[in-house]
């Protein structure tokens, strides 16, 4: 709200500089956006907070002044001419819907010349950022600004039987504000009607009809001043996605008491602005009228929440200056400083929201200065605990990124159809009801999408080579209920190793992820592989990750038909685990580990090297050489593998080395022979395969 | 052959040389000829044959003068001949010692001259990995707040509205919730309540404290989501910490005092504090959390002259919301409030990675372009 502050001034005599009001306010709970020069002096830009409507007029912010600086507010009573004629014999109004409108005040003003407003007014109502429309209207707007409630005038003429009936809106009902818009209405809505109330002329304290409006040639004006339920007003506006002046102020709530006096002070404004007639009285239906509240405030309390005390003077000084009326009311009245002091205080009707102990507590200390509460440091009383796996994670990653993968974080909003590319068909999506966008139309069920996604930016932007990795989640529903999963992602592309003076580059290959994939799975005793992978990966080049017999994920290069989908020009590998079941069984490695005595006697390296059938893989060699039994035979290694050139078609070299050790002694070269023999022999019958020679 | 070099071959005797003074002269006429071949052995072939030719056991010239000169001399010249002798010898060894250890010298001096590394070219580049910035923040945030006692806590990011707005005293159409613009989940038929992105930390509040008594002293880092358009400075995911501390003797001042420590932990003790009354639902005093500016050091003014950009000129920069818990939000958890009070806060961390480290726009946070992930190693 802009809030100028000259028209501050009149309610209360401040002295202080424009600039210094601005920042006490703030000090105290007002939100300053800014602060401007103009014609018409200083204008503050007022940021008020949803809880604050009594604030959204001039003179609620004068009685904040008046609280911060000690000042006296001034009153506001007009008393406008009245003619003999009684209003109560020209208006009637019946409200049908009390649950939605608890009061309605209507005043009557006869031969009314509608112009424009003069220049103070003008300009006035135009530093507070309101255009000037004409006399009758722009005094309705004055009193708002001035007062922080909404008023409406109609042309009395168009109200039809001038009779006001409020009541909910009807199923299907429509009718046309103001702005020329039709509008559909639902019940809840409160409806402002004439006649016999079938015809509605606004929406109660949102926006007027167009067929009652004030134009040039109205004579006779009534003008509305009512007291609106907040939550009906809210429920409405979002509906209607119609948000208003009247509605902002509404639907914080506002002061049901202020609807009269404001009523009369439009009164007094329009019979100086446009002349005319102003009947005596007021037509009030108000039966939305309560009884003030009583609230306690106790020392006690004060100094439990706040932790630093606040003198007696000033607690009353704070809140008789805010209107709370504050009386002691405790057994030591009188006592000064008193830990048992207590003040019985007044709800004042502009600040319903103002109901409870803790309410008051915050006013005093608001208005006093936070800076008054001394800071102290607490002390803490039990251990702090990290979440049960951020050990695990963290070993996780400063891992991941010693192989010089780099963490990203992505937002999981993606498309409906590139999540489609990498969903599990068993995985029900987590769409959005309202997305934003279509791009961004459903969580994702995979993090794998994500990943391609980060490789796809960079290799848009020229960055050829990236090696990523994400800790974050994925997003599923089962049925009715959502499923978060913590997943890891990795995706690399272009080289391994670049070209340099020392050495050539290398492509970034399966062989790559698995390492450093297997170089993470160390840390829970090692992942198991296992031939396929998920739909999105290449169907040559994948496998699954298990942990035992639990399956982790998929890891290998993405599929052809998903990298064409991206448009992905060069290779992409990508990875997904999940994490909760890798955490736990790297808190079970790591409690099982035990050291293991290093060897007293020296080690053989045996070579073998074989012919193979295609297809014959790595693990069944081992499998058959294990499975001989030889106690000494310890880890097999493959340590070279070619095709072509002199191998047969069909088959491939594969150079096997095997470690001997004796835990008992040296071993002999009978025995290694002996050993090597078996092996040769086993790996002949069951796998078929040939000693080559050399 | 030099007449020098012949000499060592025949006896004194067929020298005519049976006094001591034609003696010395050839002793000098020999250790003139053995410099000037010292002097020729310029590098290690040269200086193998040079030694052999004057140390070798056969026939080097020492052993050549002892056999032809020194054995059959007269008795009265053998003692000059052995001094003259021993004098030579200990020249010959120490000049081809010297010899030796200068072409040594000098070859590995040229050796050292190939060998030596270029420091201006690059070792050898091993691919380096790095957190996200994001990841950075959050973990220096934990560090700061598990050294006061506040453990660390989460939730999911899938809430119900209960958990996000109604526990936390915001009813339905409460005027906040517009503030909120929220995602909703699409649930199929039949679904017992709405599902929701949270739009802020602050559900983990009510999670713990339906899971333990008090004292409580959580952090919550996590993602959360508003449906605001993306632009520079917003993204309709973002990253906060929460913070909620419970017990029976928490006041303002604690929560004050709590909150300077962070705040000097994390900008450095120089940056001054300030506190705004504001309103949040469920918190009651609420604040607005300002510290100094960091750029301009709270004067407002740029470095070099003209209004600050960061904090616009006003030398605050405000940083986040925080409060006492709202009484209300105990009766959502069976907390009695009249026995406890607490402070909670939300800190936005995106928000606090730009202003740290310069970044104008939050849109590449997400982007995960490596020329930005490199910067901050
Ligand atoms: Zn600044």
């Amino acid at each position: 709200m802009k809030v100028v502050y000259n028209w501050l001034k009149e309610f209360v005599e401040l002295t202080a500089p424009a600039e210094e009001a601005a920042s006490r306010l703030a000090l105290s709970g007002t939100n300053i956006g800014g602060l401007e020069q103009g014609a018409q002096g200083a204008v503050i830009e007022a940021e008020l907070t949803t809880n604050r409507p009594d604030c959204l007029g001039h003179y609620g912010l004068a009685r904040e002044l008046s609280a911060i600086y000690r000042l006296p507010l001034k009153g506001v009573a007009p008393k406008p001419a009245e003619s003999a004629a009684k209003a109560a014999e020209a208006v009637r109004v019946e409200i049908q819907s009390p649950e939605l409108c608890g009061r309605f005040t209507a005043r009557v003003i006869r031969g009314v010349k509608i112009q424009p407003s003069p220049a103070w007014l003008r300009e006035r109502l135009e530093a507070a950022g309101v255009a000037s429309i004409n006399n009758v209207v722009d005094a309705t707007n004055y009193v708002m600004l001035e007062l922080g409630h909404a008023l409406h005038a109609f042309d009395y003429d168009l109200v039809r039987d001038h009779r006001i009936v409020v009541r909910q809106a009807k199923p299907g009902e429509k009718m046309k504000t103001l702005d020329g818009l039709e509008r559909q209405l639902t019940p809840g809505m409160c409806m402002i009607c004439d006649g016999d109330g079938t015809r509605a002329v606004g929406i109660g304290g949102i926006m007027g009809g167009a067929e009652t409006e004030i134009s040039f040639s109205t004579k006779n004006v009534l003008i509305e001043c009512a007291w609106f339920e907040p939550v009906a007003i809210r429920r409405a506006t979002r509906f209607l996605r119609l948000y208003t002046e009247a509605s902002t102020r509404f639907g914080r709530g506002a002061d049901p008491e202020l609807a009269e006096l404001a009523s009369r002070r439009c009164a007094e404004l329009i019979l100086q602005l446009a002349g005319g007639e102003l009947l005596a009285g007021v037509v009030d239906a108000y039966p939305g009228k309560r009884a003030p509240k009583k609230i306690a405030l106790h020392r006690r309390e004060f100094l439990r929440i706040m932790g630093a005390d606040v003198a007696d003077k000033e607690i009353e000084a704070i809140l008789g200056a805010l209107g709370f009326a504050p009386v002691r009311a405790d057994a030591q009245r009188g006592a000064a400083g008193s830990l048992l002091a207590a003040w019985e205080c007044t709800q004042p009707s502009w600040r319903g929201e103002v109901e409870r102990e803790i309410d008051l507590i915050e006013e005093v200390a608001r208005i006093r200065g936070l800076d008054k509460f001394p800071p102290r440091f607490p002390v803490a009383r039990k251990a702090a605990a990290r979440l049960p796996h951020a050990d695990a994670e963290e070993r996780l990653r400063e891992r991941l990124m010693g192989l010089g993968y780099r963490e990203i974080v992505t937002i999981p909003h993606v498309a409906e159809e590139r999540n489609e590319l990498f969903r599990p068909a068993d995985a029900a999506p987590a769409r959005l009801a309202n997305p934003l966008s279509e791009e961004a139309g459903v969580l994702r069920s995979t993090a794998a999408v994500s990943m391609a996604a980060a490789l796809e930016w960079n290799l848009n932007h020229g960055q050829r080579s990236a090696r990523l990795f994400e800790i974050g989640r994925h997003y599923r529903l089962e049925g009715h209920q959502s499923v978060e999963t913590r997943v890891l992602a990795l995706g690399a592309t272009g080289e391994a190793r670049e070209k340099d003076i020392y050495d050539a580059a290398r492509a970034y290959s399966f062989a790559d992820l698995k390492g450093d994939l297997d170089a993470a799975g160390a840390f829970a005793g090692g992942f198991r592989w296992q031939a396929d992978g998920a739909a999105w990966l290449h169907p040559a080049r994948c496998g699954r990750v298990f942990l035992g017999a639990q399956e982790l994920g998929a890891a290998g290069q993405l599929a052809r038909r998903v990298a064409e989908r991206l448009k992905l020009r060069q290779d992409v590998f990508l990875a997904e685990l999940r994490l909760d079941p890798f955490y736990a069984a790297m808190r079970a490695a790591r409690d099982a580990r035990r050291f293991a005595p290093l060897p007293r006697f020296p080690a053989v390296e045996r070579d073998f090297s074989l012919l193979l059938a295609d297809g014959t893989p790595f693990a069944e060699v081992a499998r058959v050489i294990q499975s001989l039994g030889i106690a000494e035979a310890g880890a097999v290694e493959a340590g070279d593998l070619f095709r072509g050139k002199n191998v047969p078609a069909g088959k491939y070299s594969l150079l096997v080395r095997v470690l001997f050790q004796s835990a008992t002694g040296t071993l002999t070269d009978a025995q290694i022979a002996d050993f090597s023999g078996k092996i040769v022999a086993a790996l002949e019958q069951q796998l078929g395969a040939q000693l080559r020679a050399g | 052959m030099s007449s020098a070099e012949s000499k060592t071959a025949k006896t004194l005797a067929a020298l005519d040389a049976a006094q001591a003074q034609p003696v010395t002269a050839l002793f000098a006429e020999v250790r003139a000829r053995f410099d000037a071949e010292a002097a020729a052995a310029h590098d290690e072939a040269s200086w193998k044959l040079f030694r052999d030719a004057w140390l070798g056991r056969k026939s080097g010239v020492l052993t050549q003068i002892t056999d032809n000169w020194l054995k059959p001399a007269s008795p009265e010249l053998k003692r000059a001949v052995g001094a003259a002798l021993n004098d030579l010898r200990a020249h010959v060894e120490a000049q081809i010692e010297a010899r030796r250890a200068a072409l040594e010298g000098a070859a590995e001096e040229s050796a050292l001259a190939r060998e030596r590394v270029d420091l201006s070219l690059p070792g050898v580049v091993r691919p380096a990995g790095s957190r996200h910035i994001i990841r950075q923040v959050f973990e220096e945030i934990e560090r700061i707040f598990l050294q006061i006692g506040f453990s660390v806590a989460e939730g999911p990011e899938i809430e119900t509205p209960y958990y996000n707005f109604e526990a936390l005293n915001i009813p339905e159409f409460h005027p906040v919730r517009d503030d909120m613009d929220t995602f909703y989940l699409d649930l199929p038929k039949g679904a017992p309540g709405q599902l929701l992105l949270r739009t802020h930390t602050s559900p983990v509040q009510i999670r713990t404290m339906e899971k333990q008594t008090p004292p409580v002293r959580v952090i919550v880092p996590g993602k959360v989501y508003r449906r605001d358009n993306p632009d520079a400075t917003h993204s309709f995911m973002f990253h906060q910490v929460e913070g909620l501390a419970v017990d029976t003797d928490i006041t303002f001042c604690d929560f004050t005092g709590t909150i300077e420590y962070f705040v000097h932990e994390f900008f450095g003790p120089g940056v001054k504090t300030r506190f705004r009354p504001s309103y949040f639902p469920f918190t009651e005093p609420s604040v607005e959390f300002d510290a100094s500016c960091i750029f301009c050091g709270g004067r407002g003014t740029a470095a070099g002259g003209g209004t600050c950009s960061k904090c616009k000129g006003a030398g605050w920069i405000e940083l986040f919301g925080a409060g006492m818990v709202d009484p209300a939000v105990y009766g959502f958890v069976n907390y009695d409030a009249a026995k406890v009070s607490g402070f909670a806060f939300g800190i936005g961390i995106d928000r606090l990675a730009m202003l740290k480290y310069g970044i104008d726009d939050i849109q590449v946070l997400f982007q995960n372009d490596v020329r930005f992930l490199r910067q901050f190693p």
